[in-house]
């Protein structure tokens, strides 16, 4: 991995090689160890160390962008060569914004040293050795427990400079019976002492436990409680559908036209905060722009999406900061923090006369964007609740549901909340009780 | 470079490890995307680093760098992680025997596309564009996208293998995306997803036939915005290859992989409801279904000389009249299941390591012309290209949207269109409800440049063959569902 100095180096490099022509240039540097168990034995265990530079020359009405790891001085000083050379034969087409010029200088350290001494390869192993010692068959542990280091530099030929050094832990944990009942629990942890992986390993312990003897159940309409990762599983889309400025211009968000509308049930608020300590927390965007907090929905009513430079000018305002580097999403907020409510998951739960409990969601797709139509099959732990307490295990199903209609029959949400790591960024989520969610396939097979 | 691989593997032998292996990637793309007679985006991507893997003891470390001047203390810290991995190492990982290798490959193409000029990639998106603009000015959005890849791998191994390679990939597509009062059509060609992809050259994009198509997609996008929902229920259903190839992707080349299999993905990508003592018995589909894995077709996208085992590309019948026969394997996974590895291990960069992936997993053609199957039908659809996919983590339960449904009446296609299609099934009860694929003139091949899998997570090219295809009394649409 390279340091702040090192990276500046390069941005510098890329920003004389450029002469005339403004460019931006993001250097992003990343170490990450990451071991695997199957079987419960490790048989993946890896590292990587990868540092590239993003550069995107600008005239007036185009853009052109390299992306290189070849990340000596000749090198960078080719990749720009290579940006100038493209641009020059590219037609004219959208404005391009002027590059941001303030303020001058934003850097930030999240870096927890007390956690990166935690999770060497040799630790990683003892600490999963001793949690897999622990699972006795017929169940087994399946997973992976990993520690990352990043550091993020931009600069801009307006001169300005930025900085975000972070570190992080994650784990996640499958607990499964040789019949295939399963259990899941996972952890991210920003600070040393944070991630406790044997409480991981219990709860997806105690789950799969529970998960035993399936019984089914029809498709159909159900009252939900859904624990926290199925809730970050369903927002997380819903995020991506919904949530950018790029996304209302394209008309394929289930926002369009209906901004300052009630879309949500009034007990939902949802915020893009990046100073929440949950959060990622970076403090710009991959433009350089200072990160703004976003109120996205308050008490069920859409007030805000996310800018970049572009969209944001297309639509007469300024950059939120939101910016993800990535022209096909535009801006995304990638600091989700939902609102608690007041009862805990237990509480909520407890009150609940006839309901199903899902732990997480798998594969979720959208089905339809312009409706929030999701797609997913529960995963890990589904289970029905009567007069308060889980009474059986339920054989996993499909739903596809509707988030303009779910995110409106909202009973209950939790006062306990986790965090989750999404594509970019992090989600700190509630559980949440719906009614009327839909289940419409089984997965068992007629055998 | 060589003598610097072989050394490096020299010390590795030397601190005595069972097996250790080095591959170098440099990965050149060049991506252009054109959005309403715009650029929206031209971008060029250049990634160069080398990967050790070592196996000591039955314990496995991987670690991977783009310095290059320190290879050696790269080659140190994939053995520390290995040292590492043996502290708990109950079950030491083994590899399956294969031959020692010394060769070179590289894709077969007629025009480099990194020798074609960016200015007639872009004149071709525009003309595209402009087509279908032309064909419907109401469109709201009009998008081409081009992508070339060229990697030149080495893999070499303490075994003694050392294989060089250079792999070419071009492809595109097309799309329009019509608007109206609370709605959103698209449609896309070849493929949703940014089109079709092939280890080919520019002459691959050439024969496209993009602009020849153009009208047509702008057109279909329109008329979906005025077409009737797809009713619920079950029916018949002929589906074309643009929709078989994830249906393919999804419920035979993933749970045939035999990781998944064994559990190596159950914490993330999941397991399958195959396991091998199924092998030989088990009905995955009807008689007509014949499926197989083979990395050695010409223009797929999953086509490559060796992998990155180091072990050879091959042709495996999976599915066999139905049966299932074969699974997807690498070294380290065969050796568990004691079956031979067949070359289906690839990792997605110098910095990820190899894993089981899909080739060109394909459907073998049948007997049938695809007036007979259509021909066949009371009342059903046609569905064409694929808009939305899931599959639950055993891959058993599957749901796919399609862009478009053609109805068939009486045996005929009646020009009426619906809208938002979808299927929903279960795999073995889907592949057994076959009873008709078209023959070999109406088979096509399809490059997904998207799968993802493994952790870190991986993406994977593959490719995808089929001809049309007829299902009996599928589920269509989940609006019954009270």
């Amino acid at each position: 991995m390279f340091n702040k100095a090192e990276l500046y180096q390069m941005i510098d490099w890329a920003v004389a090689a450029a002469g005339q022509h403004p460019i931006l240039v993001l250097a992003s540097s990343s170490a990450e160890g990451l071991t695997r168990f199957a079987n419960s034995e490790i048989h993946q265990n890896v590292f990587e160390d990868v540092t590239d530079l993003r550069i995107t020359v600008m005239g007036k009405q185009k853009k052109s962008q390299v992306t290189t790891n070849k990340i000596t001085r000749q090198g960078i000083e080719r990749a720009v060569a290579d940006a100038i050379e493209n641009l020059m034969l590219l037609p004219e087409g959208e404005e391009v914004p002027a590059l941001v010029s303030q303020p001058a200088s934003i850097e930030m350290e999240r870096f927890n040293q007390a956690l990166a001494d935690e999770f060497s390869a040799e630790q990683r192993a003892l600490r999963l050795g001793e949690q897999l010692d622990r699972i006795q068959l017929p169940y087994q542990a399946y997973g992976q427990l990993s520690y990352g280091e990043n550091a993020l530099a931009l600069g801009n030929s307006c001169g300005i400079r930025r900085y975000f050094r972070s570190n992080s832990a994650n784990c996640s944990v499958l607990i499964s019976h040789e019949n295939g009942a399963s259990g899941y629990a996972g952890a991210v942890a920003a600070r040393g002492g944070e991630l406790e992986l044997a409480a991981a390993f219990r709860r997806a312990d105690q789950k799969a436990q529970a998960n035993q003897a399936p019984i089914d159940l029809d498709v159909g309409a159900y009252t939900v409680i859904l624990e926290p990762n199925a809730v970050f599983d369903l927002l997380m889309y819903t995020t991506l559908l919904g949530f950018s400025g790029k996304s209302l211009q394209q008309k394929s968000s289930f926002l369009t036209d209906r901004l300052g509308e009630k879309i949500f049930d009034q007990k939902l608020s949802i915020k893009d905060d990046w100073e929440n300590e949950n959060a990622l927390g970076i403090p710009f965007d991959f433009e350089g722009s200072l990160r703004q907090k976003l109120n996205l929905i308050e008490q069920g009513v859409a007030k805000e999406v996310a800018y970049d430079l572009a969209s944001g000018a297309k639509a007469g305002v300024a950059s939120t900061g939101h910016s993800v580097g990535m022209d096909l999403f535009g801006a995304i907020p990638i600091n989700i923090v939902v609102t608690p409510g007041e009862k805990t998951l237990q509480q909520i739960i407890a009150e609940t006369e006839q309901g199903l409990l899902v732990t997480r969601f798998h594969y979720m797709n959208p089905v339809n964007p312009r409706q929030a139509l999701l797609t997913g099959l529960t995963r890990d732990g589904f289970f029905k609740i009567e007069n308060g307490v889980v009474t059986a295990a339920v054989n996993n199903m499909r739903m596809t549901e509707s988030m303009l209609k779910a995110f409106n029959q909202i009973e209950a949400i939790s006062s306990d909340c986790e965090r989750f790591s999404a594509f970019v960024g992090n989600f700190y989520v509630p559980a949440m009780k719906i009614k009327q969610f839909h289940f419409t396939g089984k997965t068992g097979m007629k055998q | 470079m060589k003598e610097k691989i072989l050394e490096v593997l020299a010390f590795l032998k030397e601190k005595q490890v069972d097996y250790a292996d080095l591959r170098v990637n440099e990965i050149l793309q060049e991506n252009i995307q054109t959005e309403n007679l715009k650029v929206q985006s031209l971008s060029t991507t250049t990634s160069y680093g080398y990967g050790i893997r070592v196996f000591l003891d039955g314990s496995m470390g991987f670690a991977a760098s783009q310095d290059f001047s320190q290879m050696e203390a790269t080659a140190l810290q994939a053995l520390a992680i290995a040292k590492a991995s043996r502290l708990v190492q109950k079950t030491p990982i083994k590899l399956a025997v294969k031959p020692i290798v010394v060769d070179h490959y590289e894709t077969p193409i007629e025009i480099d596309p990194f020798t074609v000029a960016k200015q007639v990639k872009l004149e071709l998106l525009f003309t595209a564009e402009k087509a279908m603009r032309q064909a419907a000015p109401a469109i709201f959005r009009t998008h081409g996208a081009l992508g070339f890849r060229k990697e030149y791998k080495i893999f070499a191994d303490t075994e003694g293998s050392y294989i060089s390679q250079t792999l070419v990939e071009s492809g595109g597509g097309i799309d329009a995306v019509a608007v109206a009062q609370g709605e959103m059509q698209t449609r896309s060609f070849p493929n949703s997803a940014r089109g079709n992809y092939a280890t080919a050259g520019y002459e691959f994009v050439r024969d496209l036939q993009l602009v020849e198509n153009s009208a047509r997609v702008a057109k279909e996008a329109m008329a979906l915005l005025t077409a009737e929902e797809c009713p619920s229920g079950y029916f018949d259903l002929v589906i074309d290859p643009s929709q078989l190839t994830l249906q393919i992707h999804e419920s035979v080349g993933h749970p045939l992989e035999l990781d998944r299999i064994l559990g190596y993905e159950a914490g993330y990508a999941g397991t399958s409801f195959i396991s091998t003592d199924m092998l030989g018995k088990f009905h995955y589909g009807s008689p007509l279904i014949n499926i197989v894995g083979d990395a050695t077709c010409p223009c797929g996208l999953g086509t490559f000389g060796y992998d990155d085992d180091g072990i050879a590309a091959q042709r495996i019948p999976l599915i066999t009249k139905g049966v299932v026969e074969n699974v997807l394997t690498s070294r380290d996974t065969a050796a568990v299941a004691q079956l031979l590895p067949n070359g289906t291990a690839r990792a997605d960069g110098w910095a990820r390591i190899p894993i089981v992936r899909m080739t060109n997993i394909s459907l073998l053609p049948g007997d049938f012309e695809l007036d007979e199957l259509i021909g066949g039908v009371q009342y059903g659809f046609y569905l064409d290209i694929n808009q939305s996919w899931s599959i639950d983590d055993r891959r058993t339960n599957f749901q796919f949207a399609t862009e478009i449904a053609y109805e068939i009446k009486d045996g005929k296609l009646t020009g009426k269109i619906f809208k938002n299609p979808l299927y929903t099934g279960i795999t073995p009860e889907f592949w057994n409800s076959c009873d008709g694929v078209a023959k070999a003139k109406y088979w096509k091949l399809f490059g997904t440049p998207n799968c993802g899998k493994g952790e870190p997570g991986q993406v994977a090219h593959v490719g995808h063959g089929s001809a049309p295809a007829r299902f009996r009394k599928v589920k269509v649409g989940v609006a019954d569902v009270q």
